[in-house]
């Protein structure tokens, strides 16, 4: 409502009124209304403005090329992506009771932890994030609940843990090491595996869905025992056996040369071929 | 203006010994050894400072739980610090970034250092000897293998694992796991009186997720439970469970502090 009053008025006031649309013309010809709109805007705008100063937070860090985000958050959705630029820029949407937040950069690495920014409060709202940070980062992000997501990063550990629900999607990775956990929730992790690189995806239910490259090389160990729902896809060969009752599947793919761990207490896992 | 001057006073009470020196000397407190001054200093840090507040709550949780079971349990009393420990070393090997200062002290950690520091002369060399053990464990961490599941069966003992068990100076695989089950229940207790208190404080959507999770994972462990009742042998159950409770014990801890 208060959107319509805001975006009519700046038609009027951009609107030559000798081209005006016959509408508005007709609106014109009740200056009354107009000006009664108009103060009703210039009132209320300054106000507006405020509220949603407080509840967008953003901030930029000069940061060099592997620097390391690590954030903790209480619950909200968190997205982070690589760019080229050489600087980490946080945006964080506050819903009300807005959290606190301040974020420290500490020896080449950005924190952030809303759970001891917030310690003791009794309601907090959700944080939502959207953060740009060089490709080859270090991302380690963790929230208590809600998505996380992370795309185009190269660096040495994406590290992704969600305490109870929410989705992971990690797109677009090709980094050293990868360790994404969550409660209920899928994870989806699209991307290369380095060799000797450590990957370790856990979930108490939800989907465990792989999405690499079929020349990829690994160790693998997946387990989904209350399913048994593991489908290697093009990945299944020879070297991979089934043990205890399907409940597990153990091999290598390639000559093995990265670690993957896989564990889905009661939900499934799926490989597809990238 | 009396919060102000409270403030000043706990700074200043405080700044008589710091952190770093209190949580050096909580283990010695908590043993009654520490000179009288020394312990009071330590009493009024405790009283003002939250956080070394929190490790001595930590410590003492531990070391109750250890005099609960009988001297014998008891060695080697760091076995899964003692792990904690190593796969803490292995994924700080992993992430080639700075560590948190909270990561270095971490809960485990800190359980290690006065454990260790506690354990007489004659149990470090069977806390040595565990952790040979626990390598074993870690190598698997490290290198999933088709015997991730199998490497703690009587088949996969090494011959000097066999003998020590045979001495009664290590466990049976199937000892092992009792223990370290005994004490994540341990563990998860003393976190879930935590929570208790702090519940109350969230909101119900937190309340409601955190609930469901719970939940979600107790099932799990009661599915395994039951495998392992009917069949002890099952060793993928048993590293299921071992998982389900360490995610329960996480679940927890994430939300003590909430
Ligand atoms: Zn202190």
């Amino acid at each position: 409502m208060i959107r319509n009053l805001k975006y009519e008025p700046r038609v009027l006031m951009h609107t030559k009124p000798g081209k005006a649309h016959p509408l508005i013309q007709l609106v014109l010809t009740r200056k009354t209304t107009i000006l009664l709109w108009l103060s009703v805007v210039f009132f209320f705008a300054p106000i507006l403005n405020e509220v949603s100063a407080q509840r967008r937070f953003s901030r930029n860090y000069p940061a060099t090329r592997n620097v390391r985000l690590q954030l903790l958050n209480r619950s909200g959705t968190v997205e982070v992506e690589g760019w080229d630029r050489p600087e980490i820029s946080i945006s964080a949407y506050l819903e009300n009771p807005a959290a606190n937040i301040a974020p420290q950069s500490l020896s080449g690495t950005i924190y952030i932890d809303l759970v001891k920014d917030n310690q003791g409060r009794n309601g907090v709202g959700n944080v939502n994030f959207v953060i740009k940070v060089p490709r080859l980062s270090i991302v380690d992000i963790e929230t208590r609940m809600g998505n996380l997501s992370v795309t185009n990063i190269n660096g040495g550990l994406v590290r992704a843990m969600i305490s109870t629900e929410g989705d992971i999607t990690l797109t677009n990775i090709g980094a050293g090491a990868v360790d994404a956990q969550n409660g209920i929730g899928d994870i989806f992790f699209d991307g290369e595996m380095r060799s000797g690189g450590h990957y370790r995806f856990t979930s108490i239910r939800g989907n465990i869905n792989l999405r690499i490259p079929f020349n990829s090389s690994f160790r693998l160990v997946a387990t989904a025992p209350s399913t048994r729902n593991i489908s290697l896809g093009s990945f299944g060969n020879s070297n991979m056996n089934l043990l205890g009752n399907g409940r597990s599947v153990v091999g290598r793919f390639g000559n093995g040369s990265s670690t993957l761990t896989i564990t889905n207490h009661r939900g499934s896992i799926s490989f597809i071929r990238r | 203006m009396r919060v102000l001057m409270q403030n000043t006073l706990k700074r200043e009470l405080r700044t008589k010994m710091n952190c770093g020196e209190c949580q050096k000397k909580i283990s010695v407190f908590l043993d009654n050894e520490l000179d009288e001054i020394t312990s009071a200093t330590v009493r009024s840090h405790l009283a003002l400072c939250a956080e070394c507040a929190k490790v001595c709550e930590d410590f003492a949780a531990i070391l109750e739980s250890c005099r609960l079971e009988k001297p014998s349990e008891i060695l080697p009393p760091n076995s899964q610090a003692l792990w904690c420990r190593i796969s803490n070393t292995i994924e700080s090997e992993i992430n080639p970034g700075p560590k948190s200062a909270e990561v270095q002290k971490s809960w485990f950690g800190r359980v290690w250092q006065v454990s260790f520091s506690q354990a007489g002369s004659a149990v470090l060399g069977i806390a040595l000897i565990s952790s040979l053990l626990t390598v074993v464990g870690i190598r698997n961490y490290i290198e999933p293998t088709a015997e991730d599941f199998t490497s703690r069966t009587d088949a996969s003992q090494t011959t000097i694992e066999k003998v020590l068990s045979k001495v009664g100076l290590a466990d049976t695989p199937q000892e092992a796991r009792m223990r370290r089950f005994q004490e994540q229940r341990a563990a998860i207790e003393y976190w879930n009186n935590r929570v208790q208190q702090r519940r109350v404080q969230w909101d119900n959507k937190m309340r409601d997720a955190f609930d469901r999770n719970l939940n979600e994972i107790d099932q799990a462990v009661g599915e395994y439970t039951t495998i392992l009742q009917q069949d002890p042998q099952d060793d993928l159950s048993g590293e299921m469970l071992d998982s389900a409770l360490n995610e329960k014990m996480n679940l927890l801890r994430a939300f003590s502090d909430l």
